[in-house]
C-alpha cells in the first residue's frame, strides 16, 4: 500500500511518519506511536471518547485523517499533565469524584479544556457547561460531578486554564 | 479504502485538480460528513482534495452591504463572530446548535451547503437571508442564488470541479430581525427534526415590510414557506396573524417519516416553531428600538 511521509507535532514532539492516506489520527496515535489515552469506539464523531486537541480545539480523532494535521499541533491526555504535575482540570476531577471507569475521561478533559479556553475572560454557566460536553458521552457518572468539576476550575480560573 | 489526499497550495490550485479528477475527486474541508460516509462505504473517492490549509477560505468579511463568509469558515468561527450578533443572529444561533463541541470546532460552512442535507441548519438562517453561492471553476466563477444551488437531498448544482468559495449574505435593513429555532429529539448534539429560520422587517407603522421564512428537514431541500411570507407582507403582526403563518407554513411543507419523527409531527412543529421564530423577531426589533 502507497505511504506518504507526514511530520506530525504531538504533545510538542516532532513524529516523522510515513502514513497510509486513509489512517486517522486516532489510528496513528494509538496503533502507530503507541499513545493510548485517546479511546477508540463510534469512530463516527457520536460519543467523544478520542477527543483530542487540534491547534488547541477539541476535536474527533477518529474522522480526522493523519494527513489533515500536517503543520498543526496536537495535543493528546498524554500530554496535559504528568503523574507528579497534573493539570488544573485533571486534579478538580479528582477531588470531585468525577471519574469512575475512567474510559471517558482524557476526552472529557480535553472538551472541558478546549472549552474554558474560549469562554476565557468569563465564567460559563452550568447550562453552558452542560451543552459543552453534550458530544463527549460518560456512562458512569451521571455527568453531575463532571460539570461540578468543570465549574470549579471555571470559577478559579476565569474560564481559561 | 484507498484514496490519496492532496493538499493545494491556493484556491485555483484545487480547483485544478477538481478539475482534473471530476468525479473521482471530492474536496474535503472539515471531513465530518465526508470521512463517515467514506468509512460506511457509501462513498469511494479516488482522490481528496483537502481543502484545510486554505487560510484564504475561512475569512468572514464585512464588505459594507453585505459579508462575505469564506467557505472553510467552521461552525465555531461564525457562533463567536460579532458580525452575526444583531440583526443577523440567527446564523449564529444556528451554528451553535451544530452537533457538538468537537464538531463545530471542524465542520464548515461550505460543507453544510455543499452536503445539501434537508436538515443542515446553517442552510436555514441562509436561506431566510436569501444568501449567495459563489462557485469558482477552473474556466469560470459565478454568483448562483442558494435557493437555486440546493437541487435535492444530497444534490446541488454544482459542476463536480467546481469549489463553494463564499457564501454572501446581504445586511437585512433598519428595522429587521432574524431567528432560528430547532426541536430535535434532544436539546444538543442532535440532527434537527424540523428547524426554522425566519427574517422579518418592520416598517414604521409597525407593519410587516419584509418577511422570510425558511424551513429544514421537511422537504427534499430546505425550502421557503413562501404563502406564509406573503400573508404576513403589509399585516399588522397580531398573535393571529402569526399563528396563521404557521398553518401555512405547516401546510406548505412536504415531510415524510423516519427513524426521527413522524410527518405529522414535523409538521405540527413548523405549526409551532413558525408563529415563535417571527414573535422571537418581533421582540428582537422592538427590544433593539427601545
Ligand atoms: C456527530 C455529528 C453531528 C452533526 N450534527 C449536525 C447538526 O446538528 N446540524 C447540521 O447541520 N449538521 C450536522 N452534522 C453534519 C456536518 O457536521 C455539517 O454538515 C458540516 O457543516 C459539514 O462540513 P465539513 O466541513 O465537515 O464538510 P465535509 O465533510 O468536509 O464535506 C461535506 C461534503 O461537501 C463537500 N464540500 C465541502 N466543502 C466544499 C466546498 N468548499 N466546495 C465544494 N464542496 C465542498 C465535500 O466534498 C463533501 O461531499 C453533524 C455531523 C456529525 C459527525
Ligand atoms: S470514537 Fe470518535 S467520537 Fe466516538
Ligand atoms: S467514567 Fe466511565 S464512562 Fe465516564
Amino acid at each position: 500500500m502507497t505511504r506518504v511521509p507526514l511530520t506530525l507535532s504531538i504533545n510538542g514532539e516532532m513524529h516523522e511518519l510515513l502514513v497510509a492516506p486513509h489512517w486517522t489520527l486516532l489510528y496513528v496515535l494509538r496503533t502507530v506511536i503507541g499513545l493510548s489515552g485517546a479511546k477508540e469506539n463510534c469512530l463516527e464523531a457520536e460519543c467523544g471518547v478520542c477527543t483530542v486537541l487540534l491547534d488547541g480545539k477539541a476535536v474527533n480523532s477518529c474522522i480526522l485523517l493523519a494527513e489533515q494535521c500536517r503543520g498543526r499541533s496536537i495535543v493528546t491526555i498524554e500530554g496535559l499533565g504528568t503523574s507528579g504535575q497534573l493539570h488544573p482540570l485533571q486534579e478538580a476531577f479528582i477531588r470531585h469524584g468525577a471519574v469512575q471507569c475512567g474510559y471517558c475521561i482524557p476526552g472529557m478533559i480535553l472538551t472541558a479544556k478546549s472549552f474554558l479556553d474560549e469562554t476565557s475572560g468569563r465564567v460559563p454557566t452550568r447550562d453552558e457547561i452542560r451543552e459543552a460536553i453534550s458530544g463527549t458521552l460518560c456512562r458512569c457518572t451521571g455527568y453531575q460531578k463532571i460539570i461540578d468539576a468543570i465549574a470549579a476550575v471555571a470559577a478559579e480560573t476565569k474560564g481559561g486554564t | 479504502m484507498s484514496f490519496t489526499v492532496h493538499h493545494p497550495a491556493s484556491v485555483s490550485d484545487a480547483v485544478a485538480l477538481a478539475e482534473r479528477y471530476g468525479a473521482d475527486g471530492r474536496f474535503l474541508a472539515g471531513g465530518t460528513d465526508l470521512i463517515i460516509q467514506i468509512h460506511r462505504k457509501r462513498l469511494a473517492s479516488q482522490h481528496l482534495i483537502d481543502l484545510t490549509g486554505l487560510a484564504e477560505l475561512r475569512a468572514i468579511e464585512d464588505a459594507g452591504d453585505e459579508i462575505r463568509i469564506g467557505a472553510l469558515a467552521t461552525h465555531k468561527a461564525i457562533e463567536r463572530n460579532p458580525l452575526f450578533q444583531g440583526a443577523l443572529v440567527a446564523l449564529a444561533e444556528a451554528a451553535r446548535v451544530v452537533g457538538g463541541h468537537q464538531v463545530r470546532n471542524v465542520g464548515t460552512v461550505g460543507g453544510n451547503i455543499a452536503n445539501a442535507s434537508p436538515a443542515a441548519d446553517v442552510v436555514a438562517p441562509l436561506l431566510a437571508l436569501e444568501a449567495e453561492v459563489v462557485l469558482q471553476g477552473a474556466a469560470a466563477t459565478r454568483r448562483v442564488r442558494l435557493r437555486d444551488f440546493l437541487a435535492g437531498p444530497g444534490r446541488t448544482m454544482r459542476g463536480d470541479g467546481e469549489l463553494v468559495r463564499e457564501v454572501h449574505v446581504a445586511k437585512p435593513p433598519p428595522r429587521s430581525a432574524t431567528a432560528f429555532l430547532k426541536a430535535g429529539r434532544r436539546k444538543a448534539m442532535e440532527i434537527s427534526v424540523v428547524c426554522v429560520a425566519a427574517r422579518l422587517t418592520l416598517d414604521d407603522a409597525g407593519r410587516c415590510a419584509a418577511a422570510r421564512i425558511a424551513l429544514g428537514a421537511v422537504s427534499a431541500t430546505t425550502m421557503r414557506a413562501e404563502a406564509a411570507e406573503r400573508a404576513l407582507e403589509g399585516a399588522l403582526l397580531t398573535d393571529d396573524v402569526l399563528r396563521d403563518a404557521g398553518r401555512l407554513a405547516a401546510g406548505a411543507c412536504h415531510p415524510i417519516d423516519d427513524v426521527r419523527a413522524s410527518a405529522r409531527y414535523r409538521r405540527l412543529l413548523v405549526e409551532a416553531l413558525v408563529p415563535r421564530a417571527l414573535a422571537r423577531c418581533v421582540e428582537r426589533i422592538s427590544g433593539r428600538r427601545s
